[in-house]
C-alpha cells in the first residue's frame, strides 16, 4: 500500500463525495509543490465554463497585482481547479488564491499549516495529513488548540450546512494526537512575557525606577505567577497547622538545635573524610525534586517518585516514572527542567515508591500533561556553608545530651524536619514567584548600565535616549553597531545588506556566491561584535547570502524581481519576507534622524530603493 | 482464555497492576514500560498462562469494589474517558455507548448549501456588544464564528460617538485584508493603516495596525511624545489575541494591554482557548473598568470528522456523526480497523506502534 493517498486520487475522492472545496494541509511547502506537480499529467480537467470563470477571476486580480500574471502555476490552476498556497509564494499569489477560493472557483488548495491562523480562507472540507508541525527546527505534536484551528477552517457559514475534517494517514501520523485534538478542550494559554532591552529603556524613560515593579506587576505573567504563589500559600497554611505539635520546646528552635547536634555527633569522628561536593545549583534544584514533581529529562518528561543517595553514585539520585509506565533511576544532574507542577504522591518504602492507586493516577496524569509547562524559577543561594569547625568543636556546648525533651526531639525530628523543609521550600518558591520578573528586569538594567545606556542611577544616558527607539529583535547589537560607528559612510546598499542579515531568522538554505568586499568585511565586523555580545543577547544568523542578496537589490536599481530571484535558491516568498522585514528594520533606523542624521538619511534612501517591483505593488 | 485474549486483558490494565503481577516473575520489572512488561510477563508464564490469568483476575477483583477512584479536582469536566480499569472484562467490544456506529450515508447527510437567510446577529455577538457599553470584553469563540461582526459594530458605535478606534492584528497580511474590508464598509476616508512598511490615511478615525506598531505608539505616548489622538481613543480591538501565548511575540500583547489608555475600551477577540476567564480576570485586576468574558465553544456550522484510507475508501472517523467531545477513543470500528491495517503495512517491522 502506498504510504499516503496520491493527490490526484485524493481530489477525485473528494469530488466524488461532493466534499469540495477543500483545503489539504500538508507538512511542507515541498509537499505542496509536489502535489501540484503530480497533476501535470492528470487527465481530470475542468469543464470549459469553470476554466473560464477561473481565468476571469484571475484577470481581475492581475489588474491589481500584475506580478500574478507570470506565475508558473496558473495553467495548472486553470485546467484542474487546484492550487498551492504557502509561505514560499509571494503575497500577491496568496491573495489571488484566497480570492479564487472565496469565489468558489477552486476545488482544492494544498497548503501548509501557516494558513490555519487568521486568514479568512474557509472551505467545506479540510484534509489533515499530519499530527505534528515543525517548530524551531523540531517536530512537535499539534496541540488541541492547533488541531481545532486547522479543523475549524471546515464549514463556511452561509455556504455549508456541515463542515468535514478528513484525516488521511501518512507515515509518522499519530492518530491519537488528532482524535484527542478534535474531541478535547483547547489548552490554557500561558504568558510568554520576556523583558527586552528596549522595554527596559522605554519603561525607564517614562517612569521612575521605583514605579517599574508596579508596572511589571500588571503583566499577565505576574498575574499567573501570583496564582501559583497563592496556591503555595494555601499549602503553607496547611503546613502551618501540621507544624503545630512541633512548636517551641526547651529550645525555641529545637529542630535546628537537634539537627546540628545530630550532625555534629555523626560528623565528628569522620571530619576529615572527603565530602560529597555538590554545586550549590544542584543542591538548590535537588531540593525541589520531591515525590510528585514533574521534571524534564533529556528524553521526555517524568514524575519524581523518590529521592535518595546511593553509595555508588557521586550525585544524588531520583526514581522517575516515565510516560510508558517504566520507573528509571537517574542522577539528579540529568534533570534538565524542573516544572512548576506537583501531583499528590506519598512516598512509600518499597517499589514503586508510592501506593498502587497513586501510581496509576500518576501514569494517567503523565499522559495528560499539556505540551508546555511552566518552569519553576529557582534562586540559587550564593554559597551553602558546611558546618564550621568551630561548631563541630563545640559539641560540649549542646544542651541536648541531658535535656529532658531529648527523647521527644529525637522521636519527632524526622517528621518535623521534613515539614519544615517543605515550608522553607514553599517560602522560597513564593519569593521567587513574586520577585522573578523584577529580578529579570534588574539583570537587564545592569547590562544596560554596563554598556552605558543607563546611568548608575538608572537614568537614560544620551545613548539610551536614542537607543530606546530601536524596538526590534537584536536591538543591542544594532545600537552597539551604531555606537561603534560601523555604518559611518556606509551607503544605503551596505546598510541594507547588514540589516537584512540581522533581520533574517530563517535557516532555510539559499545560495548566492558573490558578495562585495565592502559588505564582506563589514559583515565580519558585525559577526565579531555579535559574538562578543552573545552573553547578553542571542546573536542573529548573519547569513552572508541574504546580506548579499539584499545589497544587490539596492545597489542595482535595474535588477528586476525575476532577476533577483534567479540569483538565489530561496523561494520568492522568502525573498519578499526578507526584504519586507529589512524594510521594518530600516524604518526603525530612520527614527534616529534627530541624533544620527547621516545614518537616517541612508536608511531612508534604502527604503525608497527597496520599494520597487513586487514590493511596491503590494500594500 | 487464549494468549491473545490474555494479552488484550493485560493491555487494559493500569501499569501498577502489571508491576504487581511481575513481582517474582520478571527480574528488574520496574525498568520496563507497559508494552515490554506485557511481553515479559507472557514470556515468563508461557508454560503457565492459567496461573498468570488467575493472579490477574484476583488483582482485578481486588481493585473492583472502590468502583471509581475519586479523581482529583481541577480536571476539565468533559474530560477523557474513564481509565481502562472500568472495563476489566475482555471481549466487551467497543467501550462506552452501545449504539451502533454511524453509517457513511448518515455521516454525509446534510452536506450542501443552506437556504439563504437574512443576517441575524447571534446572541453572543449581541452580548459582546452590549457588554462593551460599560466594560472591557474578552471574546473566545471557535474559528469562523463571526468575530469580525463584533469588531465592525463596536467600531461603528465608537465612531458615531466621535471616538477613534484602533484595530490590531498579528499579521500584516491580515491587516491588509481588514483594511480593504473595513474601507468597503465605512468608506475609504474613514479607515487608515499603519504597519511596519505601510502608512496610509494615518488621521482616519479607524486605524488598522499590527500590534507591534500600537505598542510603539503607546511607548511614545508614555514618554511624552504625545500623539494627541490617544486622548480621543475610545476603543482598542485586538484580534487573534490568542497570540498572547506566542513564544516570541506574546509579550507585545501584554505590553499593549498594560499601557492601553484607561479611557479606551479594550475588546479582545480570540479563538477558543482553555482559560479565557483568566485573561478576563487579569484585565479586571489591572484596569479601571471591569472586564466581561463572552465565550462559547459550539461551532456554528457543525463539524464532522472522517477517515480517508490511502486506497480511497472514506469512512466516518468516530462512532457518531458529530464529534464525540471528551471521548477520543470512540472511534468508528471501520476507521480503527483500516488505520491499524495501515500502520501494520507501512511501519518498518519492529517499530513500536504509538
Ligand atoms: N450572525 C451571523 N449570521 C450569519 N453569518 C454570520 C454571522 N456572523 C458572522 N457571519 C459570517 O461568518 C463568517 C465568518 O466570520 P468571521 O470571519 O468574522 O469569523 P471569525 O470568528 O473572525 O473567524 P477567525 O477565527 O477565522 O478569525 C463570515 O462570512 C461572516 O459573514
Ligand atoms: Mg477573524
Amino acid at each position: 500500500m502506498p504510504p499516503s493517498i496520491h493527490p490526484v486520487d485524493l481530489i477525485a475522492s473528494l469530488r466524488q463525495k461532493h466534499l469540495t472545496p477543500a483545503i489539504v494541509f500538508l507538512t511542507s511547502r515541498r509537499a505542496c509543490d509536489e502535489a501540484m506537480e503530480s497533476f501535470d499529467h492528470a487527465d481530470i480537467v475542468l469543464p470549459p465554463a469553470r476554466q473560464d470563470a477561473i481565468a476571469a477571476a484571475l484577470e481581475r486580480v492581475i489588474a491589481q497585482y500584475p506580478s500574478v500574471a507570470e506565475h508558473p502555476l496558473i495553467p495548472t490552476v486553470q485546467r484542474i481547479g487546484v492550487a498551492a498556497h504557502h509561505a514560499g509564494h509571494l503575497p500577491s499569489w496568496k491573495i489571488a488564491i484566497e480570492e479564487l477560493m472565496r469565489q468558489g472557483c477552486l476545488d482544492a488548495v494544498f497548503a501548509t499549516t501557516t494558513l490555519a491562523a487568521g486568514v479568512d480562507f474557509p472551505a467545506r472540507t479540510v484534509v489533515i495529513t499530519q499530527s505534528s508541525i515543525r517548530k524551531a527546527r523540531d517536530f512537535t505534536d499539534l496541540t488541541v488548540g492547533e488541531v481545532q484551528q486547522i479543523a475549524g477552517r471546515a464549514g463556511r457559514r452561509g455556504k455549508d450546512q456541515v463542515g468535514f475534517a478528513v484525516v488521511t494517514p501518512s507515515p509518522y501520523i499519530d492518530l491519537g494526537v488528532l482524535t484527542k485534538g478534535l474531541t478535547g478542550h483547547p489548552e490554557s494559554i500561558d504568558s510568554q512575557f520576556a523583558i527586552s532591552y528596549a522595554m527596559v529603556l522605554n519603561l525607564l524613560k517614562a517612569h521612575p525606577h521605583e514605579q517599574i515593579q508596579g508596572i511589571l506587576a500588571k503583566s499577565f505573567a505576574q498575574f499567573q505567577l501570583n496564582r501559583r504563589a497563592e496556591s503555595l500559600e494555601r499549602k503553607l497554611d496547611t503546613l502551618h497547622v501540621q507544624m503545630e505539635p512541633f512548636g517551641p520546646r526547651v529550645c525555641t528552635d529545637w529542630i535546628t538545635q537537634w539537627q546540628t547536634f545530630d550532625q555534629v555527633r555523626r560528623q565528628r569522628p569522620q571530619r576529615h573524610q572527603v565530602h560529597r561536593q555538590e554545586s550549590p545549583e544542584l543542591s538548590a534544584r535537588f531540593h525541589f525534586m520531591t515525590p510528585g514533581r514533574v521534571v524534564g529529562l533529556t528524553r521526555g518528561r517524568g514524575i519524581v517518585l523518590r529521592q535518595y543517595r546511593s553509595k555508588g553514585q557521586k550525585n544524588p539520585m531520583i526514581s522517575v516514572l516515565r510516560p510508558d509506565g517504566a520507573v528509571t533511576e537517574c542522577p539528579a544532574t540529568t534533570v534538565a527542567d524542573i516544572f512548576d507542577r506537583v501531583f499528590d504522591c506519598e512516598e512509600t518504602s518499597a517499589f514503586p515508591w508510592c501506593s498502587a492507586a497513586a501510581f496509576d493516577e500518576l501514569c494517567y496524569q503523565l499522559t495528560e500533561l499539556p505540551t508546555r509547562l511552566p518552569i519553576l524559577p529557582i534562586l540559587v543561594p550564593k554559597d551553602s556553608e558546611p558546618l564550621s569547625d568551630a561548631i563541630v568543636q563545640s559539641m560540649g556546648d549542646f544542651p541536648c545530651p541531658t535535656c529532658p525533651s531529648r527523647p521527644a526531639c529525637q522521636k519527632d525530628f524526622t517528621i518535623a524536619h521534613r515539614l519544615r523543609q517543605e515550608q522553607h521550600r514553599h517560602i522560597k518558591s513564593i519569593q521567587a514567584l513574586r520577585a522573578s520578573l523584577w529580578h529579570r528586569f534588574q539583570e537587564r538594567v545592569e547590562v544596560l548600565q554596563k554598556f552605558g545606556y543607563l546611568s548608575p542611577s538608572s537614568q537614560l544616558t544620551e545613548d539610551g535616549e536614542w537607543a530606546r527607539l530601536i524596538r526590534i529583535d537584536h536591538s543591542l547589537l544594532i545600537t552597539e553597531l551604531i555606537r561603534a560607528e560601523a555604518f559611518t559612510g556606509a551607503d544605503p546598499a551596505l546598510l541594507t545588506g547588514i540589516m537584512a542579515s540581522i533581520a533574517h531568522d530563517d535557516d532555510r538554505p539559499g545560495a548566492f556566491p558573490r558578495i562585495s568586499t565592502g559588505l564582506s568585511s563589514l559583515l565580519g565586523q558585525v559577526r565579531k561584535l555579535a559574538e562578543s555580545l552573545s552573553p547578553y543577547e542571542d546573536p542573529p544568523l548573519l547569513r552572508a547570502d541574504v546580506a548579499a542578496l539584499a545589497e544587490r537589490w539596492i545597489a542595482d536599481p535595474n535588477l528586476t524581481w525575476i532577476g533577483l530571484c534567479r540569483l538565489t535558491t530561496m523561494a520568492e516568498g522568502d525573498i519578499y519576507r526578507l526584504l519586507a522585514r529589512t524594510l521594518e528594520f530600516l524604518s526603525q533606523i530612520h527614527t534616529l534622524r534627530a541624533t544620527h542624521p547621516g545614518l537616517a538619511d541612508s536608511a531612508s534612501k534604502a527604503i525608497a530603493l527597496i520599494r520597487r517591483g513586487v514590493l511596491e505593488e503590494l500594500p | 482464555m487464549t494468549t491473545d485474549e490474555l494479552e488484550q486483558l493485560l493491555a487494559q490494565q493500569p501499569v501498577a497492576v502489571l508491576h504487581r503481577l511481575a513481582r517474582g516473575r520478571v527480574h528488574r520489572h520496574f525498568r520496563a514500560g507497559k508494552r515490554r512488561l506485557i511481553e515479559l510477563l507472557l514470556q515468563h508464564s508461557s508454560q503457565n498462562l492459567a496461573g498468570l490469568e488467575s493472579d490477574l483476575q484476583t488483582l482485578i477483583a481486588e481493585r473492583q469494589p472502590p468502583a471509581q477512584p475519586a479523581r482529583s479536582p481541577g480536571r476539565a469536566a468533559g474530560r477523557a474517558p474513564a481509565p481502562p480499569s472500568k472495563q476489566p472484562l475482555p471481549g466487551g467490544g467497543e467501550p462506552g455507548i452501545g449504539e451502533p456506529a454511524v453509517s457513511l450515508a448518515a455521516w454525509l447527510e446534510g452536506l450542501g448549501v443552506p437556504a439563504p437567510q437574512p443576517f441575524v446577529p447571534d446572541p453572543w455577538q449581541n452580548e459582546a456588544l452590549r457588554a462593551l457599553d460599560d466594560s472591557d470584553v474578552v471574546v473566545s469563540v471557535p474559528t469562523g464564528s463571526g468575530k469580525t461582526y463584533v469588531a465592525v459594530e463596536a467600531a461603528r458605535r465608537a465612531m458615531e460617538d466621535n471616538r477613534t478606534v484602533i484595530y490590531t492584528s498579528p499579521l500584516k497580511a491580515l491587516s491588509n485584508t481588514k483594511f480593504t474590508e473595513f474601507s468597503r464598509i465605512f468608506g475609504s476616508d474613514k479607515v487608515g493603516i499603519l504597519t511596519g512598511d505601510r502608512q496610509e490615511n494615518g488621521q482616519a478615525p479607524l486605524l488598522i495596525m499590527t500590534t507591534e506598531i500600537l505598542r510603539n505608539l503607546l511607548y511614545d505616548a508614555a514618554s511624552g511624545e504625545i500623539d494627541v489622538r490617544l486622548d480621543t481613543l475610545g476603543l482598542v480591538i485586538l484580534d487573534e489575541s490568542q497570540y498572547l501565548a506566542d513564544p516570541e511575540r506574546g509579550v507585545v500583547w501584554e505590553e499593549t494591554i498594560i499601557f492601553c489608555p484607561s479611557q479606551a475600551r479594550l475588546l479582545l477577540l480570540s479563538a477558543s482557548i482553555g482559560n479565557p476567564q483568566d485573561i478576563a480576570d487579569w484585565l479586571s485586576s489591572i484596569r479601571t473598568t471591569p472586564c466581561r468574558l463572552v465565550r462559547h465553544s459550539k461551532r456554528t456550522v457543525p463539524l464532522r470528522a472522517g477517515y480517508l484510507h490511502p486506497n480511497g475508501k472514506l469512512v466516518p472517523l468516530f462512532k457518531t456523526a458529530a464529534i464525540p467531545h471528551g471521548h477520543p477513543t470512540h472511534l468508528h470500528p471501520e476507521a480503527k480497523r483500516l488505520f491499524i491495517e495501515y500502520e501494520e503495512e507501512t511501519l518498518p517491522s519492529g517499530r513500536p506502534r504509538r
